[in-house]
């Protein structure tokens, strides 16, 4: 496959409208009679409800609607993403008596104001019976279980086991057996969930954020027992999601529920404090990596043993290894992975969902390994590059992690660091420290069908189904088509995240422009030929348009399909019914990763020991960019996470009450503007041969595989300290 | 979230009448960055609010006065951090509330509302079901045996361990700021350091003021000591976060030696808390690395740790002597 040609770097389609304000937004849909609503919460760590007062709540003036778990008969729970179902959880709750977790909804309180709303929800009270819970790792009651021994589809959870990595181990003569803990954390996207819903007749309109609206179409309408027919979701826009909004949450059905009993629109805002646990989180998780090499810094061996939080209700899966085992060429490799089951909502997807701690935790033992070797910790990684994947046997797709390597050291100025700790300082005596760390991410593809129409009076309307959460999938498809078309990218009116259109597939996982894009380009190829059959003697520079009114014919419209390699057909099926449907990393002929490098330079202060980041250098092969600016964005974006997630972002758990304790952005501290130096991003963009017609993999989640271990390994640089946990404080350094 | 009356008087003889018909259920509300933000969490329910936030002669301020410094109470955080001659003469005032919350809170929040700020506290802002003496007397201390890095090592009791969360009212502390207030009984003046109470067991009652009254100014008596000072904030991320350990410190020194000293210290205490030993063991000595580093762990000596927060004794020492060796180079450019 020979894919198209570098892209040019434009604005981004959107941007005037975003600066502006002027972004349609779920929450911004304000249908008339609309009445607002709010939702109170479970104050135990776990039980049963024993009853719910509403009489109080009744009583404030404006208040309309009280619904419980006595008011949800006929209401079915859609089920779990990773068991056929749509939400992010088994657990709806006002479904029955049982309460799994703090946080967990008890009422929802429907008002003609959203100030009379909130009265009500704070005047419902309940009794409960309680139960003993646990929610942290090491709580008494959590259940510890071998993922592979679990009903889960194999070999994709199964432990991988490639050569005899035990026996190469200890015959190694140069080893590191270290454990790593990361702590649990929230995506945390500016936009909060919301759910507008509105009845016409028999027929339901849904505005939502979300990275799926089929899926919300067909797992409402399940849990409704209607027809999927009845029901449209709208969301052009997501301003944030970063996994959170990936599957159905409890509140979308609740609201629907109550619009239909009251019979006019109801919209409910989820305040912060209550999306801490009612939605999907980073599990914490532990980590020991053990490493062996050769005094000649050939490393022949890896153990990677993996604890991971999950609900006591759900089996959200850790596939952790499937990334580090990929990281580097290492002959034999060893895994396993465990659950814990908690008393906590599901956790779930967030920004490299399993690859964020993998990484720090196998990055920084590669840099322990790096000193035990007394070696470069750049040149020990290019010294265990391997062509193809040691756990198939099959080639990569594409692998250009030697130079990101290489044009990252370059850009960073790498030669000059000296490789004992505490051997960089500035006059004042701050402590300087470099530090180096690779990601991988997988590359998988999810059926996508793309509709194209364009019309005698220039208009160029691209109908695809992928979602716009600010990645820059509009830009993304705009520029696929406009390469083809000869247009420019703005000239694209891009039709997405509503269930009119052809049917979407779930986005997330950083596959959407893997997915999305080889359809929009496979229809715009088409249109070009349907064009070129029209008027075959057409100058180049004749305009779609043009070509239409020479031709007399009002407008011309296409469809195309594109699905990864090897996909069955039935693929499309699961798409349409809302199901997860992706296919990867592994091929028929190949297996398909996107590869990072990052160097981070950090200053540590010598007395209060405050760590600054002033610069970063990321370089990242995503195969071909097909839209240079708001990939640049999404590096910096991941690599700020990665700021946040090493330095400063931890979900605290008080095991004697469960839920989250600081549930706001005040207390739950992301990195503000003035934590952020100079991020200098670059792309290696090469083409991918072999994944897909446009040569692109994926790039918005690799961004976020191994900043958090680059920040680590520079602090170790800089102080001699070796911290083994996320986030790295001031007192781990004082 | 419930409804409330609301009255904004023009004048502070309107807004003590209204305090004085309103009272006891009335709460004065000023930038409302902290009063709205605990009436949303449901922390406080008040039934009356007085908006002092329009009392025009209460929005300006005086630092050109050779005897004291004037501050009305409703004067911008942000306007008196932008002023050039406290900038230049007492660093510490100044930074102290640059360094404090956000451009937008800042441009909002006044500096009297700014002395009474409630403590960050999560079990006291989280609500039921958490114990918490501070807003249910009686009810318990979850923060003790609890997540506790954030909370206090001196001045706390077995009732409450919350921090007094603000920076200004530190500063102000070094510099023995007076109070002026006035109530339906008349006007007094507090020292700074009487306004809060150390939480003892009655946490719940934070200041000495009466709930109708209202403080209309805040002086600062003139020092030199105020141009070597310094404001010194350690936290979790450079912008945008309350303290961990700070220390407002400021010297008069002749030649080496050090004539006055003043420290007081945030994030650490249950109110703003001078470090008085500190201060006496500089007194008459030379101002080095060693006297600062003992000046600094000398404040510490009556820290009691709990769970997760025993790094502040080590933190807060080290605050207090980079503070102190900050002010000493201000001291020797002045
Ligand atoms: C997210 C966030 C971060 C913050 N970070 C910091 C920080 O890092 N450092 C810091 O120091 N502060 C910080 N703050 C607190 C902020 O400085 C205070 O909220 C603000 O100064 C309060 O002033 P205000 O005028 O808005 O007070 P209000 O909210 O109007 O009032 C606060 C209290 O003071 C009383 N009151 C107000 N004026 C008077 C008066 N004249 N006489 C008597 N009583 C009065 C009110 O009754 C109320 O109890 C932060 C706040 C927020 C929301």
């Amino acid at each position: 496959m020979t894919g198209p040609g570098p892209f040019p770097d434009v604005a981004r389609v959107d941007a005037r409208d975003k600066v502006r304000g002027m972004t349609p937004y779920g929450a911004d849909n304000h249908p008339p009679n609309l009445a607002h609503a709010m939702l109170v919460t479970a104050q135990i760590g776990k039980g049963r409800l024993v009853k719910v007062d509403t009489d109080a709540a009744r009583a404030v003036a404006g208040v309309q609607l009280v619904l419980t778990h006595q008011d949800t008969e006929g209401l079915k729970a859609d089920g779990y993403l990773f068991a056929n179902g749509r939400s992010f959880q088994s657990v709806q709750p006002m479904i029955g008596t049982a309460i799994a977790y703090r946080g967990q909804p008890i009422a929802l309180v429907v008002a003609d104001s959203l100030e009379a709303a909130i009265e009500g929800a704070e005047q419902v009270s309940a009794e409960y019976v309680t139960a003993p819970f646990s929610v942290t790792l090491d709580s008494e009651g959590t259940e510890i279980l071998a993922q592979a021994d679990l009903p889960l589809p194999k070999p994709a959870f199964a432990d991988k086991n490639v050569g005899d990595a035990d026996a190469a181990l200890a015959a190694a003569p140069v080893t590191v057996d270290a454990v790593y803990d990361s702590a649990p954390q929230h995506q945390n996207p500016i936009e909060l969930i919301a759910t507008v819903a509105s009845w016409d007749g028999d027929e339901l309109t849904v505005y939502e954020s979300t990275q799926h609206v089929e899926g919300i179409r067909q797992g409402l309408a399940f849990e409704l027992g209607i027809s999927p027919d009845k029901v449209r979701v709208i969301s052009p826009f997501c301003g944030g999601s970063f996994g959170q909004k990936n599957a159905m949450h409890a509140q979308t059905v609740l609201v629907a529920l109550a619009a239909r009993t009251l019979g006019r629109p109801v919209k409910l805002v989820v305040p912060r404090s209550q999306l801490f646990h009612n939605t999907s989180f980073r599990p914490p998780t532990r980590h020991r990596v053990r490493l062996g090499a050769d005094r000649a810094g050939k490393i022949v061996a890896a153990v990677h043993e993996i604890d991971q939080q999950t609900s006591r209700h759900d089996l959200f899966p850790s596939m952790a290894t499937d990334t580090s085992a990929r990281l580097h060429g290492i002959p034999n490799f060893r895994s396993r992975e465990r659950l814990r089951r908690t008393d906590v909502q599901t956790p779930g997807f967030m920004r490299a969902p399993w690859e964020h701690a993998a990484a720090f935790a196998f990055e920084s033992a590669i840099d322990e390994l790096a000193y035990a070797l007394d070696r470069d910790p750049v040149e020990l990684r290019l010294a265990n590059e391997l062509p193809y994947d040691v756990v198939t046997g099959k080639p990569f797709s594409s692998r250009h992690l030697s130079e990101c390597l290489r044009r990252g050291a370059e850009l960073f100025g790498w030669a000059r660091r000296r490789m004992a700790p505490r051997s960089m300082r500035e006059t004042d005596g701050t402590l300087v420290g470099w530090g180096v760390a690779t990601g991988a991410y997988p590359s998988v593809i999810s059926p996508s069908i793309a509709q194209l129409r364009v019309t005698d009076d220039g208009g160029i309307v691209l109908n695809v189904g992928v979602q716009e959460m600010g990645q820059g999938a509009r830009n993304a498809v705009a520029a696929a088509v406009a390469d083809v078309l000869k247009v420019r990218a703005d000239q694209v009116t891009t039709l997405l995240g509503d269930t009119k259109g052809p049917p979407p597939h779930l986005t997330a996982g950083s596959w959407g422009t893997a997915t999305a894009v080889p359809a929009a380009r496979q229809a715009a190829i088409d249109m070009r030929e349907a064009l070129r059959k029209l008027q075959p003697e057409a100058s180049n520079g004749a305009t779609p348009a043009g070509i239409l009114r020479h031709a007399k014919r009002p407008f011309l419209e296409v469809e195309a399909r594109h699905q990864a390699p090897g996909a069955p057909d039935a693929v499309f099926d699961r798409m349409k019914q809302g199901l997860l449907a992706y296919v990867g990393p592994e091929f028929p002929e190949f297996v398909s990763f996107s590869f990072i490098a990052h160097f981070v330079e950090v200053h540590v202060e010598p007395a209060t020991c405050r760590v600054r980041v002033p610069r970063v250098v990321t370089v990242a092969d995503c195969g071909r960019v097909v839209s240079p600016r708001t990939a640049a964005s999404q590096l910096r974006g991941g690599v700020v996470w990665g700021i946040g997630g090493a330095l400063r972002e931890a979900s605290e758990v008080d095991p004697r009450y469960g839920g989250f304790l600081n549930a706001d952005l005040a207390e739950y501290l992301v990195p503000v503007n003035a934590d952020i130096g100079d991020i200098q991003v670059d792309f290696v963009d090469k083409p991918d041969p072999m994944l897909n017609n446009a040569g692109v993999k994926g790039l918005g989640e690799v961004a976020n595989v191994g900043p958090a271990a680059a920040v680590a390994n520079a602090v170790y640089h800089a102080t001699g300290r070796r911290v083994r946990h996320l986030p790295i404080r001031i007192e781990d350094l004082l | 979230m419930r409804s409330f009356a609301y009255a904004r008087p023009l004048t502070v003889m309107a807004a003590v009448q209204a305090l004085a018909d309103a009272s006891p259920h009335a709460r004065i509300i000023a930038g409302g960055t902290t009063l709205y933000d605990l009436m949303k969490l449901n922390i406080e329910a008040p039934q009356a609010l007085v908006d002092v936030s329009r009392l025009g002669e209460l929005t300006t301020f005086d630092t050109s006065g050779t005897r004291e410094l004037v501050f009305g109470a409703m004067a911008r955080m942000s306007d008196i951090a932008a002023d050039r001659t406290l900038q230049t003469d007492y660093p510490a005032l100044a930074e102290s509330l640059w360094l404090a919350a956000s451009p937008q809170v800042r441009n909002m929040a006044t500096v009297g509302g700014n002395l009474l700020q409630r403590t960050r506290c999560a079990y006291f802002r989280g609500g039921a079901p958490y114990p918490c003496n501070k807003r249910q007397p009686g009810s318990g201390c979850a923060a003790i045996g609890g997540l506790d890095r954030s909370h206090a090592i001196l001045g706390t009791s077995t009732s409450c361990v919350a921090v007094y969360p603000g920076d200004w009212a530190v500063a102000l502390a070094a510099f023995d700021a007076q109070l002026d207030t006035v109530s339906p009984r008349g006007e007094r003046t507090i020292p700074i350091d009487e306004l809060h109470r150390e939480p003892g067991e009655t946490p719940h009652l934070e200041t000495i003021l009466k709930p109708d009254e209202l403080i209309v100014r805040i002086r600062v008596p003139v020092t030199v000591a105020g141009r070597a000072s310094t404001y010194h904030k350690i936290r979790d991320r450079a912008s945008y976060a309350f303290a961990l350990a700070s220390a407002a410190v400021a010297l008069r020194v002749d030649g080496d030696t050090v004539r006055e000293a003043r420290i007081a210290l945030g994030g650490v205490a249950t109110r703003p808390w001078r470090a008085r030993d500190a201060e006496r063991a500089l007194m008459g000595g030379a101002l080095t690395e060693g006297s600062a580093r003992a000046a600094g762990e000398l404040a510490f000596t009556a820290a009691r740790t709990g769970q997760y927060n025993r790094f502040k004794v080590e933190l807060g020492a080290r605050t207090i002597a980079e503070a102190l060796m900050i002010a000493k180079g201000r001291a020797k450019t002045s």
